[in-house]
């Protein structure tokens, strides 16, 4: 059996609730959607006992009534596993990784600062990656969002 | 003199305009004691872009997310997209866009070379790096019709092929950059006064490379075992044998080291593509909807660890396009690597990690908190307090400017 | 006396200060303006050289699309620079944003924000392509430098 497989089964063997939701598109590539309350079980057993030990980055999405966030780790052996939560849009509370990766800290404050995330946890810091000046509440990544920072200091100006 | 702690930020500040620093330090005399950086002066929006755009416009788009390794980003997008949509890229077009990816490293690795030579002095590096480097932009300017932005990747493959006249040319430019790259590896490992100034600068031990995320040669300095190319095979790196570059002196000389010895590696490598290329077609027709779906690709670019991440929704245009370069990873261990530093090693070992972002214009702001004044010098005036500092611990490149000579002229 | 010949004569007598700032560029064009430093194509035979203060600037030779953070930096930089002063945007971005219009976080070239005297298209902008600008604002300094001084 291949190393994905395998990997997959682990998981499985481990989180019932992982059984429906594990795909493996191609080799070194494995994709689980996990519930948001358990994601750090799922993140724990992934970074100490399969090896991920590699955070490539995070990715947030606009997914309409939700926020998701996918979690890109890797093995060293090139193997990435990415575990894919969804958050209600109202509450977009999420709690920051930066413990088990420190260099979560700028992924996770581009999802503060595009996507309008909640990082519980995330130190005290300069914002990344925009200007200081941008209007609270804009969040360019959200689909509902379009302007222009012409625009945008424009409203801002205005409000 | 009493110990003072002062301030210095080390980026665009003005009193009189706000804005914010790239590099926050708090200097105690003459050491770094905490660093903090801010980034963002090149968020453009890309991500949000390409939510509105074809995937053509999106690969031009995205090929300009970095200037030095341009085909390294297009290439890591498309091949997302191109997984996505289920394409059979043929065989010599990976070869293609392998060989294009050697050959932007070595441009980049030599561009480097001349900025690091820049940043402590030794101008004339700069000048002969710069020069050589200018026969791999002349070879990719033949191969692909630009000297930078290469546009050699469609969805599907390369719009390009290489012809046979052009390989004995390529050969030729790699031939002459490869005796000129030796020369630099032995002045890079005799020349004292060049190791002397950079060993012991910008330490990252091998567990703070890893537990931080450097990536690329910042961490195979520091003895950190990986590289895309080996670990997560694209392209034609799956048929082709090659070494991964790794050295245990974990400060900027090893950075220095790692990067030349890639340049060799990548030179063996050029040759072997020309040599195993396969003969066919150099793409295959891709359809204007992708359907949907996810892929995350993964790319060594010279700077370290590159990764998209494609989403597809069945339209024209991407649902979601994500992007890390790799020195946001590497930015990230910046302030470890200068705490407890030297100001004067600033410049060298930013430069170190060989930033993609525009480093020679920052500004410094230096900011007593005892006497509340602020004074703005700039990284030039940073570098030359540098070089200064250097020389009167003895470590002058005056006379190496003046003595280094090559010589046999590069054709 | 030939043009180019008068041209490299001012130059050389008035010897232009270049100062390079990058306003949100992907590098590329910042590049092949060092190149045109190098040995190869050596700007430094027109008497040109590249320096790091406003204060002391004759040129400032901006590349980029101008992101909303730089924006108020490249101004106060301008503003720096003694009269008579000249902007060169190098590059397809500098010119008109390029590929980076309708960017959410760019202004969209450098004449978005402060004068330009000179625009140098090109993605990037070859060495040859910048070092003729800069010789087409030497130029036509030559031909009117009373007006320039007004200015």
């Amino acid at each position: 059996m291949g190393e994905e497989e395998n990997i997959k089964l682990q998981l499985i063997q481990r989180f019932a609730f992982l059984s429906e939701n594990i795909s493996i598109p191609r080799t070194r590539r494995i994709f689980a959607i996990v519930p948001a309350n358990n994601f750090r079980q799922v993140l724990e057993y992934a970074t100490t006992e399969l090896g991920f030990v590699i955070l490539c980055t995070i990715t947030g999405l606009d997914e309409g009534p939700t926020l998701g966030f996918i979690y890109h780790l890797a093995k060293e052996n090139g193997v990435m596993l990415n575990l894919h939560i969804s958050v209600a849009k109202e509450k977009p509370v999420i709690k920051t990784i930066s413990n088990y990766f420190p260099a979560a800290d700028a992924y996770e404050r581009e999802l503060v600062d595009l996507l309008g995330a909640q990082v519980e946890g995330l130190p005290a810091g300069n914002r990344y990656p925009l200007p200081d000046d941008w209007p609270a509440g804009q969040y360019p990544l959200r689909k509902d969002w379009k302007g222009k920072v012409s625009e945008i200091t424009e409203v801002k100006e205005n409000a | 003199m009493p110990e003072r702690n002062f301030k210095v930020s080390i980026g665009p500040q003005h009193p009189a305009l706000k804005e914010p620093e790239s590099f926050l330090l708090t200097l105690r005399g003459e050491k770094i004691t905490e660093m903090t950086v801010r980034l963002g002066y090149n968020h453009r929006g890309v991500e949000k872009a390409c939510e509105g755009r074809s995937y053509i416009q999106c690969l031009y788009l995205i090929e300009r997310v970095c200037g030095i390794c341009s085909h390294s980003h297009a290439t890591c997008f498309i091949q997302a997209v191109e997984e996505i949509a289920g394409l059979a890229v043929p065989k010599r077009a990976q070869y293609i866009r392998t060989l294009i990816a050697e050959l932007e490293r070595i441009h980049s690795h030599l561009l480097w070379l001349g900025v690091a030579g820049h940043e402590i002095g030794f101008d004339t590096l700069l000048m002969y790096t710069w020069r050589d480097r200018e026969a791999v932009m002349d070879i990719l300017a033949l191969l692909t019709g630009n000297r930078v932005n290469y546009g050699m990747n469609t969805i599907g493959g390369v719009r390009r092929d290489i012809t046979p006249d052009q390989i004995p040319q390529i050969l030729t430019a790699i031939d002459a950059l490869e005796e000129r790259t030796k020369y630099y590896v032995k002045v890079g490992t005799e020349e004292i006064t060049l190791r002397e100034r950079l060993s012991g600068v910008g330490t990252l031990s091998k567990e703070d490379a890893t537990r931080l995320g450097a990536v690329g040669p910042t961490a195979r300095a520091s003895g950190v075992d990986r590289d895309t190319r080996r670990d997560d095979p694209y392209a034609a790196y799956g048929e082709l044998d090659f070494r991964v570059i790794t050295d245990n002196h974990n400060d900027v000389y090893g950075r220095t080291l790692v990067r030349l010895g890639e340049l060799m590696e990548s030179y063996k490598l050029v040759r072997q593509i020309l040599k195993q290329m396969p003969e066919g077609p150099i793409s295959v027709k891709a359809p204007r909807k992708v359907p949907a779906g996810e892929a995350v690709s993964r790319y060594e670019a010279p700077r370290g660890e590159d990764v998209h991440y494609v989403k597809a929704n069945g339209t024209e245009k991407p649902e979601r396009v994500k992007v890390r370069a790799p020195t946001l990873a590497n930015v990230q261990v910046v302030s470890h690597m200068l705490k407890d530093g030297y100001l004067a090693d600033m410049p060298i070992v930013i430069a170190a990690i060989d930033p993609c972002f525009s480093c020679t214009d920052r500004m410094i702001s230096i900011v007593d908190t005892d006497r509340n004044t602020a004074n703005t010098i700039e990284w030039n005036e940073l570098r030359s307090i540098g070089i200064n500092w250097y020389r009167k611990q003895g470590i002058d490149f005056t006379e190496l400017n003046r003595n280094f000579k090559i010589a046999r002229e590069l054709k | 006396m030939s043009l180019i010949k008068k041209i490299v004569t001012w130059a050389r007598i008035k010897s232009p200060w270049i100062l390079h700032f990058n306003t949100g560029a992907c590098n590329a064009c910042d590049i092949e303006l060092i190149a045109a430093l190098t040995p190869v194509y050596d700007v430094e035979r027109f008497g040109i050289l590249l320096k790091g203060t406003p204060r002391h600037a004759d040129v400032l030779v901006c590349s980029g699309p101008v992101t909303h953070q730089i924006k108020n930096r490249l101004i106060r930089i301008y503003e720096q620079m003694p009269e008579p002063k000249f902007v060169v945007a190098v590059g397809t971005c500098a010119c008109s944003g390029g590929v980076f219009q309708g960017c959410y976080n760019v202004e969209g070239g450098i004449d978005q924000v402060i004068p330009v005297s000179v625009f140098i298209p090109g993605c990037p902008a070859s060495p040859k392509a910048i070092i003729d600008g800069v010789v087409k604002l030497l130029a036509s300094l030559e031909e009117k430098p009373a007006a320039a001084k007004a200015g």
